[in-house]
């Protein structure tokens, strides 16, 4: 029996087959012997996660445009099926002609979050690839990586080639061609990382030298040739109009997490929030113009047959033109039965009116990210949003008939004292009672306030970055002591684990040693750490320790303003002097306006023609 | 004006539930721009129904559905449009409009036509061998699975036809709201009868289905 056969009968036997079977509406797009390149796409989580992700959905199309490559699908296994795959010698497979992953000449892992890392490990296996870059030889793929945990690619420098930072869209097209060429003209591996090095943008770790002093500090990572650039800059499109955004999406078949049209109309934020790193990263911010958003709505919508669309970014209650592009969308998507959904909704935006429009088709619960309980510690975080306005808010919801509001709070955040954590549970009380101030006549029955509290994880290029998360026993008495004060009638408090966040800090703000923790950790039988029923905290604690390592280094130590980080060669456009300040700025609870009133001088502005709000003169 | 369409699922999603094949093709048809129907309320969706649900795992040559238009169109350019907007898993293969007054499909549904293709040959030749004792009797017991409970039940009367080829049996079974024998419980039975007692792996193709004529009949519930 061949692979196929024998991978056909694993689906007769496997739970959710469905997520396995591919033959999906917009995947057909060509036959393998039609491009000379091919990339297997790899994300490092289930398909249900993975279809929903448009990072995936952009460089899918964006490879497949191409007339030399192709792109295909592949996913991680959940358990059962990885078992039946062991147990008949299957190989990971791609979705599009089940091509064993080794096959392909290059393939990329989206690097969405540190828990997915046991997994690109888990999929390389599977696939026949071997783990290290230092394993392979030349008739093996190139194993290249790009998405937000790439900015701090050492915990996986081991095992990816080269790792693209920033927007993927240019980059990768340049990448694909310097592997065709390896493919075409023979370069050995050395020579292709060699030229991988000189793209902008691209980080080849096996070209970098890392040193250490006596207590595991990094002290310095030094370029092992003269070509190989000091810091990598990270890639930024300046103008999304001419960004390749795919006009015919995968449908998957079964019911993904985010199964719907996600228009993504605009990139980074101006708030600067100083927990968040995707607010840092993904500077400066840059709009999709009406016309392109209506245009590709339109495309998308008559090439999926979608019931909703989604306006994705980090806050698109800032996009400009907001309450106009509702309205056009709805305007022309009304007869089509096409709803229109606005994900992160920030509660300071001008979006009454919005609002109002919104809910004519369809009324979803809404959500607010306070992420702190009390004005101080919102100040400290940058996060400029008051309890009037969330308030007000709120109440424009239970009047317009919404019973269900989702609201979200971190703790363990920098300088946290016990009157935070009761300011969450204060904070949710007064929104139960702006729903009981509607008369009764007049408010939607069934009223649901759901507080969901995450642990903070300090990460890289962040003012955060140099913080110690709070230890797992204090993580455990304040969540002891916020189940005790958000026991309120109405609410429901969802608290999460802390040894994932515990070892995702860890990974975070890693170093190049910690790969050898999870090469041991994937060993031990590590895999699918984002799932509870998989996640294994003693193995990783006992990798950890085999390894001499100890991961309160990584997690609970608060570094030093003049220590090497371990991706200070990483080069985001943001000055580690500007991110410093801004941790000044925080343990003194002052707040930093947004960029749209003017430039902070976060180090783009000295990066021409990048940022927008930065105009020449500024700081 | 009503649409009624042939389709096929094909092996490889064979193991897509009837849930999503039906979204599946009400996708299709918004994606195809063609002025389907849809009904009234807060959450208007397509007017559409299907012939049968096919299970999951079993994959089907000619399943029908029944769509209802919003205004004229012909059966070519039905074909025409629905086969662009649909994956190549799930072509259509013929269109026919149908009145408003044409009954509906699940109630003229009769029975099925399958192909069992028994993936292990000496299985199948010990199966096909059954075939003549068990139609030989009067009483073809086997069991059903209802929701609750396994009860028994004699599908003698529900076999219309069995035949066996290499590896292959053929059968046109009954299938109705009201009765039906689903061709595990079909291979159950032949399995008893040999006295074979392994698991038997198939895959199960729905040939097509039948509704009854005037003259008492079985044709292609299409064709009616
Ligand atoms: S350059 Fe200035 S305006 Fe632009 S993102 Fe940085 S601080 Fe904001």
């Amino acid at each position: 029996m061949d692979i196929r056969d024998r991978f056909e009968r694993a689906l007769e036997r496997v739970q959710k087959a469905p997520r396995y079977t591919g033959g999906e509406m917009n995947t057909a797009i060509k036959k393998w012997e039609e491009a000379p390149l091919h990339f297997g796409f790899c994300f490092p989580d289930t398909y249900e996660v993975g279809m929903s992700h448009l990072g995936m959905k952009i460089l899918y199309g964006l490879i497949n445009q191409e007339s030399w490559s192709l792109c295909e699908r592949f996913f991680m296994p959940w358990t059962d099926m990885i078992a039946l795959m062991k147990e008949d010698d299957i190989p990971l497979l791609s979705m599009e002609s089940r091509r064993p992953l080794n096959e392909f000449d290059v393939i990329g892992f989206t690097l969405q979050y540190e828990m997915s890392y046991s997994n690109i490990l888990a999929m390389m296996d599977m696939g026949g690839v071997p783990l290290e870059g230092s394993e392979r030889g030349e008739k093996d793929p190139m194993v290249v990586a790009g998405g937000p945990c790439a900015f701090n690619p050492e915990p996986l420098a081991p095992f990816i080639d080269a790792f693209m930072i920033g927007d993927g869209e240019d980059v990768m097209t340049e990448l694909n061609r310097v592997i065709l060429q390896r493919k075409q003209q023979g370069w050995g591996r050395e020579k292709c990382l060699l030229e991988l090095a000189k793209l902008e943008g691209v980080y080849v770790p096996s070209l970098y030298q890392v040193s250490y002093d006596d207590e595991g500090r990094v002290t310095r990572v030094t370029p092992k040739g003269e070509d190989i650039p000091e810091r990598v800059r990270k890639r930024v499109v300046t103008n999304l109009n001419d960004t390749y955004y795919p006009e015919e999406i995968p449908v998957p078949y079964t019911e993904v997490v985010f199964d719907r049209i996600m228009l993504e109309i605009m990139r980074g934020c101006t708030r600067g929030c100083r927990f968040c790193q995707a607010g840092m990263l993904y500077r400066p911010v840059r709009e999709r113009s009406m016309d392109t958003l209506i245009h590709l709505a339109e495309k998308l919508q008559e090439s999926t047959g979608y019931e909703e669309i989604s306006l994705s970014s980090l806050s698109s209650g800032d996009y400009s033109c907001l309450p106009e592009l509702i309205r056009e969308l709805m305007k022309r998507m009304k007869d089509k039965r096409v709803s229109i959904s606005l994900p992160s909704l920030r509660i300071d935006s001008v979006l009454k009116e919005s609002l109002e429009e919104t809910q004519q088709v369809k009324k979803t619960s809404l959500t607010f990210a306070p992420e702190a309980g009390t004005q101080r510690m919102r100040d400290v975080i940058n996060k400029g949003v008051t309890e009037e306005d969330l308030l007000e808010k709120v109440r424009d919801a239970f009047h317009g008939g919404w019973n269900s509001v989702k609201l979200y709070f971190m703790d363990g955040l920098p300088t946290e004292t016990t009157d935070d954590l009761d300011g969450i549970a204060d904070l949710a009380r007064k929104v139960v009672s702006e729903y009981f101030a509607v008369p009764k006549d007049q408010r939607a029955r069934g009223l649901r306030v759901t507080v969901s509290v995450s642990i903070f994880v300090p990460k890289p290029f962040t003012p955060f970055q140099w913080a110690g998360q709070d230890t797992l026993e204090t993580i455990q008495k304040k969540t002891e002591y916020l189940k005790k004060v958000l026991d309120i009638k109405g609410v429901t408090f969802n608290w999460h684990e802390p040894y994932v966040s515990f070892l995702e800090a860890c990974f975070a703000r890693g170093d190049r040693r910690l790969g050898k923790v999870l090469r041991k950790a994937y060993e031990k039988g590590c895999i699918l750490d984002g799932w509870n029923e998989t996640f294994r905290y003693d193995l990783w604690m006992e990798s950890f320790r085999e390894c001499g390592l100890d991961p309160a280094f990584y997690a609970n130590r608060e570094r030093e303003r003049e220590e090497t980080l371990p991706w200070d060669h990483i080069d985001s456009g943001i000055s580690k002097d500007f991110l410093w300040r801004e941790n000044e700025k925080a343990r003194k609870g002052e707040t930093t306006k947004d960029c749209r009133k003017g430039c902070n001088g976060c180090g783009l502005q000295k990066w021409r023609g990048v940022c927008g709000y930065a105009n020449a003169g500024c700081v | 004006m009503r649409m009624l369409a042939v389709f096929e699922k094909n092996e490889r999603i064979r193991h897509i539930g009837h849930l999503d094949i039906q979204r599946s093709v009400q996708r299709g048809l918004r994606r195809s721009g063609l002025p389907v129907a849809y009904s009234q309320g807060f959450n208007p969706h397509i007017l559409i129904t299907f012939a049968s649900a096919l299970s999951t795992g079993a994959c089907g040559k000619r399943e029908i559905m029944d769509v209802t238009m919003a205004g004229e169109v012909s059966e070519d350019e039905f074909l025409t449009r629905m086969n662009r907007a649909m994956p190549p898993e799930m072509q259509l293969k013929e269109a026919k409009k149908i009145d408003d007054r044409h009954p509906s499909l699940m109630g003229s549904l009769r029975a099925a036509v399958y192909d069992l293709k028994i993936r292990d040959r000496s299985q199948a030749e010990i199966l096909i061998r059954a075939i003549p004792s068990m139609m030989a009797k009067d009483r073809i017991v086997t069991m059903r699975k209802t929701k609750t409970k396994l009860a028994e039940c004699d599908i003698k009367p529900l076999i219309y036809a069995l035949r066996g080829e290499g590896c292959d049996i053929f059968a046109t079974l009954a299938l109705t709201e009201r009765e039906s024998c689903k061709p595990q419980m079909l291979t159950e039975a032949l399995k008893a009868e040999a006295g074979m007692t392994d698991e038997v792996r198939m895959l199960v193709i729905r040939e097509g289905l039948l509704g009854e004529n005037e003259s008492g009949e079985l044709i292609p519930l299409e064709r009616l």
